[in-house]
């Protein structure tokens, strides 16, 4: 149209063909056009198909995370024989400044760093707000807080700075603080337990298709509470340097409780618990997460000396309990000779050598056992290898290697020149009460019926004999001071010198009472233990485990045995009858 | 193309045009449900946390050494000593005292012994046999008018013929713990 337009003068040769064949140009030109526009649409739509087929099958879709999932805890829960969280992971919230929360480049905070970092100390009045300051101003990203409260998060929100982020973690957290540390142990910064049941369960506690269920151990946290809280009191009144105490069940070998004090914090972890410095370990100061009851060996003194006697009932060497033995003269043994702190009687029979610990009478009825027979029964009672228990934490016995001469076995008559550790001695009254049968500690949850069946080690009527003579002690001799009323306790103390560089020192005992409750149907072995007791006015100025472990024992008894299932019964008690005339007045 | 066959043929269409409307219906159902069950979970997971954190603060606040300290200094508490434990029903009812002439009549709970975990009175026994006595050689014939003036004075707790009467321990005389 354009060339006719411009062009009027032109001289136009063929109208009709010309303007047909122009008709049909154009209207090629127009179905071009159109197919190519249409060919576009179906290019566009092949995309779309091919974008939707895409996000259809191949697109990876969001992860997808189930109730399931999401409720599973990072770490498995450890809870009491009761079902009682000792363990659990735990959301926390910590504050975090990230300096690149703006992402515009510019400054990271609002307001000044002097500000916020005041802001900050009203929040928080334990914070040092220099210190602060001066790490906003920094740049550096880092914690400022590793764990705040809920409503202390709100609080920063509400400052309304962006690089105050309150950044959500998991954190393993222990309910009942300070309680059964040494049982538990903690989890270091790398997520694996130490010391404890986070040491030993790492795996379990750890694994994806177990780590749902929580794990039970035998602990009951009630009774542990109570120990500790009696340990804790026991160790102030006399000044202790350390204590230790476990509560065993005498049929199954569960650990119902175990405490070593001075204790730690897991949720709370120092350095200092841990480690200590060179100087203080010369000294002889162990660092809080040292266990005592199973790690710490001791020559237990006394606590040995019914052992002794069990043995020489088992093996016939005491078949009359009225049998008198003298008492009155120290046995020479080579350089050294062994005594009683006091004249105790011209003789006296098996009760009276218990009732009165006769260091003279023991090591004589040990001499008869001969030493190869004694090492034989301490060995099956578990006392040549270190202790079973699921801890890391174990301490090998010293004293008990090679062949026991009749020496030796004097000694270890009345505890001494053999070093175990408390629990070894727990797990041995547990076998001479309960009938006999050896049977190692746990710290899992044994369920009804599933308990181990163990070694015999004495016949049932000796331990039904050593009952008798247990319930003795505590009703007439060193053991007064545990004998909660109406519980039945029997039981033992034990007060040994602690050995240093140039033989045993006088000044620093360890002072031990060993116990069973109740005597007419022992159910339950305790121990408690003092490490370097002094004399104070709470004990009567006595460093003997008689005043100071043995009160521990009667309170202890007195709250966890009703929880226990042992009420106190005034109206029975185990049956002394043929026994008591053998005591005197 | 026949008439019918064109019916049939526009009758095929409109029941396919339904099937895909309901299945466009059903779809979009599911899709709504499957939603709602997705917020639920979260939901679910929200409140489990929540749960999981009240409880835990609750544990921490009440813990065993916490708890200890409390009941030592606070509250001066100490272990009940034996004297303090009743060893079964019997013992339970030796607490009670006779009941004065001008008291009022106890009051009576019935269907407690049967349901919220109460358990029943022990049965008396023949001490020969060991089997359950007779009830009515127990109870004997029907209280006349001279028996319930009698009963008045009977101890509460020991029944007097006339069903079981249970006192709450709260008001029993007498220190029953510490």
């Amino acid at each position: 149209m354009s060339t006719l337009a411009a062009a009027p003068n032109m001289r136009v040769r063929s109208t009709g063909a010309g303007l047909f064949d122009h008709r049909r140009r154009a209207l090629l030109v127009a179905r071009l056009r159109l197919l190519l526009l249409m060919l576009g649409f179906v290019v566009l739509a092949l995309c779309a198909l091919g974008r939707i087929t895409w996000l259809g099958a191949a697109k990876p879709g969001p992860r997808v995370q189930t109730m399931a999932t999401l409720l599973l805890p990072d770490r498995g829960e450890i809870t009491d024989r009761n079902g009682l969280p000792l363990a659990r992971e735990f959301p926390a919230y910590a504050l975090w400044f990230n300096p690149q929360a703006m992402a515009d480049g510019g400054e990271p905070l609002v307001r000044s760093p002097a500000q916020v970092a005041d802001e900050l100390r009203k929040i928080f009045p334990d914070l040092d707000d220099s210190e602060v300051a001066e790490m906003l101003a920094s740049g550096k990203a880092g914690y400022i807080r590793r764990r705040i409260l809920p409503e202390d998060a709100n609080k920063v929100q509400s400052i309304g700075e962006l690089a105050l982020e309150i950044t959500r973690e998991t954190d393993r957290h222990y309910p009942q603080g300070s309680l059964a540390a040494h049982v538990l142990g903690y989890v270091a910064a790398d997520g694996h337990g130490r010391v404890g049941m986070e040491a030993v369960l790492d795996k379990r506690l750890l694994d994806p298709a177990k780590r749902g269920e929580p794990v039970a151990l035998s602990i009951d946290a009630r009774v542990q509470g109570a120990l500790e809280d009696e340990l804790e009191r026991g160790m102030l009144s006399v000044n202790a340097v350390g204590a230790a105490g476990i509560v065993l069940d005498v049929d199954t070998g569960e650990v119902l409780a175990l405490a070593s004090k001075p204790e730690f914090d897991p949720n709370q972890i120092r350095t200092s618990d841990v480690v200590l410095p060179k100087e203080r370990t010369d000294a002889g100061e162990m660092p809080a997460v040292f266990n005592r009851l199973t790690n710490q060996v001791y020559e237990l003194g006394s606590t040995f000396k019914p052992l002794t006697v069990a043995v020489a009932i088992d093996t016939g060497v005491i078949t009359n309990l009225g049998r008198r033995w003298q008492a009155n003269k120290p046995i020479k043994v080579g350089r050294y000779s062994i005594g009683d702190s006091h004249e105790i009687g011209e003789t006296l029979n098996v009760p009276e050598t218990l009732i009165h610990s006769s260091n003279i009478v023991s090591a004589q009825i040990a001499g008869e056992i001969g030493g190869p027979r004694l090492h034989n029964y301490f060995g099956q009672l578990g006392m040549n290898e270190a202790p079973y228990i699921e801890l890391p934490a174990r301490g090998a016995p010293l004293g008990m290697d090679g062949r026991w001469d009749k020496t030796k076995a004097l000694y270890a008559g009345f505890g001494h020149g053999i070093a175990v550790t408390p629990l070894h001695l727990a797990s041995a009254y547990a076998a001479m009460v309960n009938g006999g049968i050896w049977r190692p500690a746990t710290l899992n949850r044994i369920e009804p019926g599933h308990a181990p069946r163990g070694r015999r080690v004495f016949k049932a009527s000796t331990s039904a004999r050593m009952n008798q003579l247990l319930r003795l002690i505590a009703l007439y001799g060193t053991g007064k001071n545990a004998d909660a009323p109406g519980f039945r306790v029997g039981g033992k103390t034990g007060s040994a010198e602690k050995p240093g560089v140039s033989g045993y020192r006088r000044t620093t005992l360890v002072s031990t009472f060993a116990a069973a409750f109740p005597m007419d149907r022992p159910r339950y072995v305790v121990i408690a233990m003092l490490d370097e007791p002094k004399g104070t006015r709470a004990s009567s100025f006595q460093r003997t485990a008689a005043w100071n472990a043995a009160p521990i024992v009667k309170r202890l008894v007195s709250r966890v045995g009703p929880q226990l299932g042992v009420l106190p019964d005034a109206s029975r008690d185990i049956d002394l009858s043929d026994v008591r005339s053998l005591v005197g007045e | 193309m026949t008439a019918p066959a064109r019916y049939r043929r526009f009758g095929w269409l409109a029941a396919l045009s339904v099937c895909i409307v309901l299945y466009v219906m059903l779809h979009l159902k599911v899709n709504a449900v499957h939603s709602e069950v997705v917020q639920a979970e979260r939901e679910i997971v929200r409140l489990e946390r929540a749960n999981m954190m009240l409880e835990t603060e609750f544990l921490t606040r009440s813990n065993q050494v916490q708890l200890a300290r409390l009941n030592r200094i606070n509250f001066g508490f100490r272990a009940p000593d034996a004297g303090q434990f009743i060893d079964g029903e019997r013992q339970l009812a030796q607490f009670s005292k006779p009941r004065a002439v001008d008291a009022p009549t106890p009051i009576r709970l019935a269907g407690l012994t049967s349901t919220d975990g109460v358990p029943a009175f022990p049965k008396l026994v023949s001490p020969l046999t060991g089997e359950p006595l007779d009830a009515a050689l127990i109870e004997g014939a029907p209280p006349s008018d001279s028996d319930v003036s009698r009963n008045r004075a009977t101890p509460v707790g020991l029944g007097g013929g006339g069903g079981q009467v249970r006192v709450p321990l709260v008001s029993l005389g007498g220190d029953l713990g510490q």
